[in-house]
């Protein structure tokens, strides 16, 4: 009995340890959602709570990472800022998902003019460089994290759309499907039975690895004024807040743009994990 | 012995020597980094400080400051008005010539004053001038006579600002005076490349001492910490705004000299009159009374600055320091809002530019304690300038009910304070009195004062206009800022107008 | 192939017609009149409607876009509105500043980029390649204007080893070139790897291993393509991202480059230079994606492009 119960328990540490990726990954990710998630019970003080006599204090016992120009407790901006990354990269990640692989899949099981109309789009929104055209239509939105984070998921766009397209392409030929069209397998069948389910693992493996960079762009945007408004305590809006102190009191933008890095590379390393994982061929 | 060596030897060091000599007459060249790049090369089509300091070494008026900001003659070597204060006559100096060898006679001044009388061209700065100005006129070549609508007390502190400064006749005819600059200044236009640089060298014809430096530099950036970088690292001789973070670094760094000076630049919160809850006085009285206008100074300005009693700055001669009507009572504020029927509170919008945000944020907690819920809207200048100067109706459909704005040119004439803020003649479009406030009798003051040429009589009208404008509260006054500016400690001779127009045309560099 | 390349020359037309109208009708949804701006704040509104005739404004859109049209087909992108020069004219030194130090940067990318990647796959799971990877994606998760400003106060400020604004020799390339390239640094590293070990995996350099030959000579007798292969494919696809990246790193280093200019513009609402810059970074992006396709197909004949 206690043999064999040991029995799985080992396999999966073997399994892990032969991930080291997937599982620092998922541990440095883990922590961010539970954080998150957590925020209200982790949080020493309230993130919004200004306390205009307290500002710019160094790190001390009653505030471990120090206060902003405001006197707000950074920790607690960082630990709630936790919950508007998550949403960052579920919505700037999702909502090209959305869009994007819908796309593409037509693009590519429709082919001909279809095809050459909804990649022309793409190739037209995938010329512009990213920052460009997120400054263009926060513009003239106004700046805001939604209208941003719109931004952010339309240049993204393309990416998906073409990754689809061609996993799409390249699944068509295989004989699998083609059998399964030859048994009279209905187009919608074929396309998310066989086609959808076997791209998946590239998109997310995609997905994943671009996620760090909508946190990253949307840290430069708050920089050209055009993130986040205040208060929220988003970590693109505080550094580039805090770098106004830089030299002085380095803390306000140390620790937000310390809570951006980490994610970033979570995200990364989760995303080679992924690919080992799903995509073993590269 | 061979001679020759020593003799190459004394050649090289006669060499040495002279380029020696050369390099210590060649003057250097200063180098100044603002926070915003000039606007225009016109000093008539700006009314921004950063600008004015940019012009300044090119330009000269009729009259100007010294660095005790006494009133002394420039291009005019005296002047004189007449019994009813109506007409002025400048005489003008002899000998003197604009960077385009044009000659300065009574042909170009009038030129320079006619042009902002001419509502067609649309010069930014020229309403104050066209406020006050009727008529100007040549008296034979080297006089000139000026006729105002009324009597104005400030005229001369008008004359002595940048929309008073003459233009060359030539650079004006030909269109061109927006990009480059010509004027009689000690420095002589060279080269705005835009977005990066604007270069001066020394003006060989300058009618009066020739400067000491070669040429000045002006470089700039919107980044406060590139600021203190820049000065700290050496790359530049003079920073100029220096934010109020760094000043303690600088003040602490043996190299470099902190100036450190009252400002004129005070800073408040325009309330729209005609917007639901604003509309009440005892509203605009309880927001008054629920900002703390310490804590934004300690923490905003890290003490750079003073709290806001009166709409003029402890600058201003006819500042009075016995008025504090709105000491920080948040117990008052509440009190204010439940008589006026607002005890649940309220929300309200606010415009505010990129720069000033940290003071719409502060506000936003203040508020949040008596209740009101400020809705922040941070635009970049440009937006700010059209939703902050939008007529009456323009703004109802915006639905914004507040500007935070600052406003420097009332240093010394009072009038260029209570006039374009307060005046119901300045309603915006047409003047800066953004909330819509309107008081005949603080009209009838201002009125009064203006024209009122004893200077006691007129210092004691102001004090009445600061008491009623404290008592109706259109704007929420927050404070004025310290004048802060950085420099290397091998530059002399640089000084500071209220308000943040640094002049460095005088200034030299020793090593 | 040949086909692939010939649709993909055609469609650059097609393309650009596509972005032009975008930029142009996105800046003139831009809130902000220009008239207005230029007339200053305190301006009558005759003297704002002088302004927008003087400005051209005041024409109908379709009618401005084929003027705009026309002329950038001929080079002629207008005048800035607020220098008052021909956009073409301020473009075109400012182009080279950015392209000066997009150049640097992915030089800096390159000479390290690529000798990490290498020691890495030669070293694949021991310590050395554990690290690259670390500093790889490190290099690639650190917000750009953070990084340029920590350095700026570093290097400059307290050891005055590098100066810290504006472009003119050498020395100032360092600190923007590095914050520029190290996001491809990143990629050239990552990619460099897995080609390589790609390459030793493969039938016939096992046999040349066998018979004795270190991994690194092995490698050297493909290193050109192989080296090539990673770098080109970094630059074509992440030409964009950097042009884009621009923006903050010249804005920060005072960089007289088209990044700074477009976000001055855009405070500005210089529509013509705005639309400038726009285009002219879209153009090299599509270009540059181009050449870089075109260059792996003929290093990498096993690509094929369909």
């Amino acid at each position: 009995m206690l043999v064999a119960q040991r029995r799985p328990l080992s396999t999966a540490m073997n399994w892990c340890l032969r991930r080291p990726s997937l599982v620092l990954g998922g541990f440095i990710v883990g922590v961010l959602v539970l954080a998150a998630a957590f925020a209200p019970w982790l949080a020493p003080a309230d993130p919004y709570q200004q306390n205009l006599m307290l500002s710019l204090m160094p790190p001390s016992a009653e505030h471990p990472l120090g206060t902003d120009a405001y006197g707000r407790d950074v920790l607690s901006r960082i630990l709630y800022g936790a919950r508007l990354s998550l949403l960052e990269i579920s919505l700037g990640v999702g909502v090209a998902l959305i869009f994007g692989v819908p796309l593409g899949l037509v693009a590519g099981m429709s082919g001909g003019n279809i095809d050459g109309a909804i990649m022309w789009v793409m190739d037209i929104i995938f010329a512009f460089p990213g920052i460009i055209l997120a400054i263009l239509i926060v513009s003239i939105l106004g700046p805001s994290l939604f209208n941003m984070l719109m931004a952010i998921a339309l240049f993204s766009l393309p990416v998906y759309a073409r990754l689809t397209r061609n996993l799409t392409l390249g699944l068509k030929r295989m004989e699998y499907v083609q059998a399964a069209q030859a048994l009279g397998a209905s187009r919608l069948r074929v396309m998310f039975d066989h086609i959808l389910l076997n791209a998946l693992g590239p998109i997310i493996v995609q997905a994943t690895l671009t996620a760090g960079t909508v946190v990253l762009t949307a840290a430069s945007l708050s920089f050209l004024g055009l993130g986040a408004q205040p208060p929220i305590p988003e970590w693109g809006a505080m550094m580039s807040d805090g770098r106004n102190y830089l030299g002085v009191a380095l803390w306000v933008s140390f620790f937000p743009g310390l809570a951006v890095t980490i994610t970033v590379l979570g995200f990364n390393i989760l995303g080679d994990g992924l690919r080992d994982l799903l995509d073993p061929r590269r | 012995m061979n001679k020759l060596p020593i003799h190459g030897l004394r050649r090289i060091l006669l060499a040495s020597s002279v380029s020696l000599l050369a390099i210590g007459a060649q003057a250097q060249t200063l180098r100044i980094m603002q926070s915003e790049p000039p606007r225009s090369m016109d000093p008539a089509d700006q009314t921004a400080s950063f600008t004015q300091v940019v012009l300044a070494p090119m330009y000269e008026g009729l009259i100007g400051r010294s660095s005790d900001m006494e009133i002394v003659p420039v291009l005019a070597t005296d002047w004189s008005h007449d019994d009813s204060g109506l007409v002025w006559t400048f005489n003008l100096r002899e000998g003197v010539t604009f960077h385009d060898g044009t000659a300065l006679d009574s042909a170009a001044v009038v030129n320079s004053f006619q042009r902002l009388l001419d509502p067609a061209r649309g010069l930014a700065a020229a309403g104050r001038m066209r406020a006050v100005l009727a008529d100007v006129e040549a008296d034979g070549d080297m006089q000139v006579n000026f006729t105002l609508h009324s009597p104005y007390a400030g005229f001369v502190d008008l004359m002595a600002t940048a929309v008073g400064w003459i233009v060359s006749p030539t650079a004006d005819g030909a269109g061109n005076l927006g990009t480059a600059a010509v004027g009689t200044g000690p420095f002589r236009f060279q080269e705005w490349e835009s977005g990066e640089y604007v270069s001066q060298t020394a003006f060989d014809g300058y009618w009066g001492d020739q400067p000491q430096l070669e040429g000045l530099h002006f470089t700039w950036s919107s980044e406060p910490s590139v600021l203190s970088m820049a000065v700290q690292s050496g790359e530049v001789d003079v920073v100029n705004p220096l934010p109020p973070i760094f000043a303690q670094t600088i003040a602490n760094n043996p190299e470099l000299d902190l100036i450190d000076q009252p400002g004129s630049s005070m800073f408040w919160v325009s309330l729209n009159v005609q917007s639901d809850a604003l509309e009440h006085q005892a509203v605009r009285q309880a927001l008054n009374f629920a900002t703390n206008k310490d804590a934004l100074v300690q923490a905003l300005l890290r003490g750079y600055g003073t709290p806001a009693t009166s709409p003029l700055s402890p600058t201003n001669p006819a500042w009075d320091d016995t008025l504090n009507p709105y000491p920080y009572d948040v117990e008052k504020a509440l009190e204010l809002l439940d008589a006026a029927g607002f005890a649940d509170g309220f929300s309200m919008s606010v415009a505010v530019q990129e720069p000033e945000a940290s003071i719409a944020e502060a506000l936003q907690a203040m508020w949040g304690e008596i209740g009101v819920d400020l809705q922040i809207r941070r635009l970049e200048s440009g937006v700010w300038s059209e939703a902050a100067f939008n007529d009456p109706d323009a703004k109802a459909a915006d639905g914004l009910d507040a500007v935070i704005a600052s406003w420097s040119s009332g240093s010394f004439n009072s009038d260029l304070q209570f006039r374009p803020l307060y005046a119901t003649s300045s309603w915006a479009p047409g003047g800066a009195n953004l909330g819509f406030f309107s008081s005949g009798a603080l009209d009838d003051l201002i009125d009064r004062a203006a024209s009122e040429l004893d200077a006691d009589a007129r210092r004691d009208l102001y004090v009445e206009a600061q008491k009623l404008v404290n008592e109706e509260a259109p704007h929420v006054l927050l404070y004025s800022t310290r004048d802060l500016a950085a420099m290397r400690q091998s530059v002399n001779g640089v000084w500071l107008i209220p308000g943040g127009v640094v002049q460095v045309a005088g200034a030299s560099i020793t090593d | 192939m040949r086909n692939y390349f010939l649709r993909k020359l055609m469609m650059l037309p097609l393309i650009l017609l596509g972005v032009s109208f975008i930029v142009f009708m996105s800046v003139r949804a831009l809130p902000g009149d220009p008239a207005r701006l230029m007339a200053g704040p305190e301006a009558t509104q005759d003297a704002v409607d002088d302004m927008r005739v003087r400005l051209g404004l005041d024409r109908p859109l379709m009618v401005q876009y084929a003027a705009f049209l026309k002329g950038a087909a001929t080079g002629d992108f207008g005048t800035s509105i607020r220098s008052q020069r021909p956009v073409s004219q301020e473009l075109s030194r400012r182009y080279k500043a950015t392209m000066e130090l997009a150049t640097v940067a992915y030089f800096f990318a390159t000479i390290i980029g690529v000798p990490a990647g290498m020691i890495a796959a030669i070293c694949k799971g021991r310590a050395p390649d554990h690290v690259v990877m670390v500093f790889a994606i490190l290099g690639a998760s650190v917000a750009n204007f953070w990084l340029a400003l920590v350095m700026m106060d570093y290097f400059s400020v307290q050891k005055g080893w590098l100066p810290l604004l504006g472009s003119g020799s050498a020395a100032h390339f360092v600190m923007p070139a590095i914050v520029l390239g190290l996001l491809p640094m990143a990629l050239i590293a990552r990619m460099t790897r897995s080609s390589m070990i790609e390459t030793l995996d493969q039938d016939y350099i096992r046999t040349a291993r066998a018979k004795g030959l270190g991994a690194f000579q092995v490698y050297q007798r493909h290193a050109l393509r192989n080296a090539l292969i990673p770098i080109v494919t970094i630059i074509g696809l992440n030409f964009g991202a950097v042009i884009g990246s621009t923006v903050v790193t010249e804005t920060v280093f005072n960089w007289p480059g088209i990044g700074r200019l477009l976000v001055d513009a855009v405070r500005y609402r210089d529509y013509p230079i705005i639309q400038g810059v726009t285009l002219l970074a879209v153009v090299s992006v599509v270009l540059v994606n181009f050449f870089a396709e075109f260059l792996i197909s003929v290093l990498d004949p096993r690509v094929r492009f369909n």
